[in-house]
């Protein structure tokens, strides 16, 4: 029958593979590098890139323009400090976090190809984990290629080496934070409304919409006298978080509310904090996914 | 441990388990899905079957590691499911029951992604991904976005994602699923090679009572939850008897020789032009009678299988209750 005759068919023979199988940390690693690439449409569609480009250069063609400001009339100090301008970019970086998001954390959930990755080796865990690396990293180089603008841009003009960089150094410090907390956040959001145009909008509420209801808050409480309110109003966004700390360190960034002494630590303690939980609740929404 | 000096010769012979349950239990609440299970698989091709909700698919992802089982204890190629699934995942293929597929990537692009995610290096999984997709049959196409693949392309890709790492062992859920007959045909065939050619050992699943057993060398039949049968195809056709003979030549030829077996003491009617013969009474060899009787006549053997409908007879028997829930292709 079939399979007697299969059997001597041999012209397009099965090979089998003997080669090597790498790890779970270098699967990891290549799952972090596409995931990283993806966030840029890079391996994707042309269509893809236009969106996450489109945003970059909007995000760093204002501190090209500076430093060529900064060079022709040869000011002796930059207009903004990097956290300012990360201050001003702000509503960039969420757009982009918002957008991107889905990329790394819809897509597997919804098209199920999550099932594939769940039947090779790499755990539940370390997919979210590496995801969640993936859009902060991607969120990272989005912000900080800017800064490194600027400060090439500075130090080539003459600028103070040891003011610029100390100035640089706070402004890394908290883009580390925002990084960590966006790609939380955007990602638990992205993985439990599967469809894109959920998770951009609800991304965007917590992000645009959130900071900007406390900034309004915080305007008021000023006004009114009422600080701490503002200042307790502080921890309910992950952008007042950033810039109530980077108001607290000098870096150059101005709030309505300031906090000072230990709500200095409080704000640092929940930012931390606010990255962890999302981190936690993609875990546990994977390893839920992987259990259906 | 390293995978390199693991053994990833092709498991084949029945002399080691590929899979082994003991008391496999697996409640979903209220739900029943697995009770008790005791299995095992060896190599070759293994047919699953049972009706809509028997616990297939459950019993599947058990094995993977993607569910934890309420009680009991399992081993997949040696390794415990509890203790050492990343082993297993690393050296089992799985094509999943439902589509898994982004649309807007290519089968290709894809395959070799998942390549790359069991492990294989990037230029090892551009080539075994060119392989394995020639081998299901997937060509010029694999360079489209697999949300324009019709269904038969998508259960191709599908099987290949399970097949580019070299899998020991496949698992494939209702791979016929939503097929026409021509291609259900074609993935029978393929999944046949699978356990024979590519010699990874298979096990596929099928509502359909009857489909599995023209490729399979081994049968578990699931009711509810429970094992109803497990035992080589072999042996479903020694409990029945049905076998389905055929000689060389025409209709002439065909009556002749069911007249001879008829006066032998054989209980036979014409099927197409293959006689079917039931079961002999005790003490008479079927096979050894069919042969002498061609032998005596002078007329060439062509066929001599097991009747194809005869595992839904066997589940019938078993099962009525369950089986008139099913479907009986
Ligand atoms: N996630 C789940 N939650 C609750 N019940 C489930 C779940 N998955 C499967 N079941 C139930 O378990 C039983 C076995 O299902 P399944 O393994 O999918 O069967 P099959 O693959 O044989 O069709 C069915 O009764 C089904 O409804
Ligand atoms: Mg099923």
């Amino acid at each position: 029958m079939a399979e007697q005759r299969a059997g001597v068919i041999h012209d397009l023979g099965y090979r089998h593979y003997d080669g090597p199988r790498e790890g779970v940390a270098t699967i990891a690693r290549t799952l972090y590098v596409t995931g990283l690439r993806h966030a840029f449409g890079l391996g994707r569609s042309g269509k893809s890139k236009i969106l996450p480009f489109l945003l970059l250069a909007l995000c760093t063609l204002p501190a090209a323009i500076v430093v060529g400001v900064v060079t022709i009339v040869g000011l002796s100090e930059l207009p903004l400090t990097y956290a300012g301008y990360t201050n001003q970019v702000q509503l960039l970086i969420s757009l982009f976090a918002a957008a991107q998001a889905p990329v790394l954390f819809s897509r597997d959930l919804r098209h199920r190809s999550i099932v594939l990755y769940l039947a090779r080796p790499l755990p539940a865990y370390v997919i979210a984990l590496t995801r969640w690396a993936s859009l902060a990293t991607a969120l990272l180089v989005f912000s900080v290629l800017p800064l490194l603008v600027l400060y090439t841009g500075g130090l080539l003009a003459g600028l103070d080496v040891g003011e610029q960089t100390t100035d640089l150094l706070k402004a890394l410090a908290l883009l580390l934070l925002v990084a960590s907390m966006l790609a939380g956040i955007t990602g638990f959001i992205s993985s439990v409304s599967l469809r894109r145009g959920f998770a951009v909008v609800g991304s965007i509420v917590a992000l645009v919409v959130v900071p900007g209801v406390v900034t309004a808050v915080q305007a008021i409480t000023s006004e009114e006298d009422a600080d701490q309110v503002g200042v307790v109003a502080g921890l309910a966004s992950p952008w007042s978080l950033t810039n109530g700390l980077a108001s607290a360190w000098e870096a150059g960034v101005t709030v309505f509310t300031p906090p000072a002494g230990g709500w200095v630590v409080v704000y640092l303690a929940v930012a931390v904090l606010v990255a962890a939980a999302g981190l936690a609740a993609i875990v546990a929404r994977f390893l839920k996914v992987g259990s259906q | 441990m390293s995978a390199r000096t693991a053994s990833v010769g092709p498991v084949t012979g029945d002399s080691e388990q590929v899979i082994e349950t003991r008391g496999l239990t697996k409640h979903y609440g209220q739900v029943h899905a697995l009770t008790d299970l005791d299995i095992e698989v060896g190599g070759g091709v293994t047919g699953l079957v049972g009706a809509n909700g028997a616990g297939k698919s459950t019993l599947i992802k058990i094995l993977l590691g993607l569910l934890e089982p309420t009680s009991g204890s399992a081993r997949v190629l040696g390794h415990d499911i509890a203790t050492e699934g990343e082993e297993i995942r690393r050296f089992v293929g799985y094509m999943p029951e439902h589509d898994c597929l982004p649309p807007d990537v290519s089968a290709s692009e894809f395959v070799v992604h998942m390549a790359r995610m069991s492990g294989l290096g990037a230029s090892a999984a551009r080539e075994r991904s060119a392989d394995v997709l020639r081998h299901v049959g997937l060509e010029e196409e694999r360079y489209r976005p697999m949300g324009g693949y019709s269904t038969g392309m998508k259960q191709r890709a599908k099987l290949a994602q399970g097949l580019v790492h070299d899998p020991r062992l496949v698992f494939l859920d209702e791979p016929t699923n939503g097929l026409d007959p021509a291609a259900r045909a074609d993935m029978l065939r393929l999944v046949r090679r699978i356990g024979s050619d590519f010699g990874i050992a298979v096990l596929v699943t099928s509502h359909l009572l009857g489909e599995l057993e023209q490729v399979s060398d081994h049968v578990v039949v699931l009711d509810a939850g429970h094992l109803l049968r497990s035992s080589a195809t072999g042996d479903f056709l020694e409990r029945t008897g049905s076998l389905l003979v055929e000689v060389v030549g025409g209709t002439t030829e065909r009556d002749r020789f069911g007249e001879a077996l008829a006066a032998a003491g054989l209980t036979c009617r014409p099927r197409g032009t293959a006689i079917a013969v039931e079961p002999a009474p005790d003490g008479l060899s079927v096979h050894d009678l069919v042969r002498d009787t061609a032998a005596d006549l002078g007329l060439g053997l062509m066929r001599l299988q097991p009747d194809r409908r005869h595992l839904e007879d066997v589940f019938l028997d078993d099962a009525p209750a369950a089986a008139a829930g099913g479907s009986r292709g």
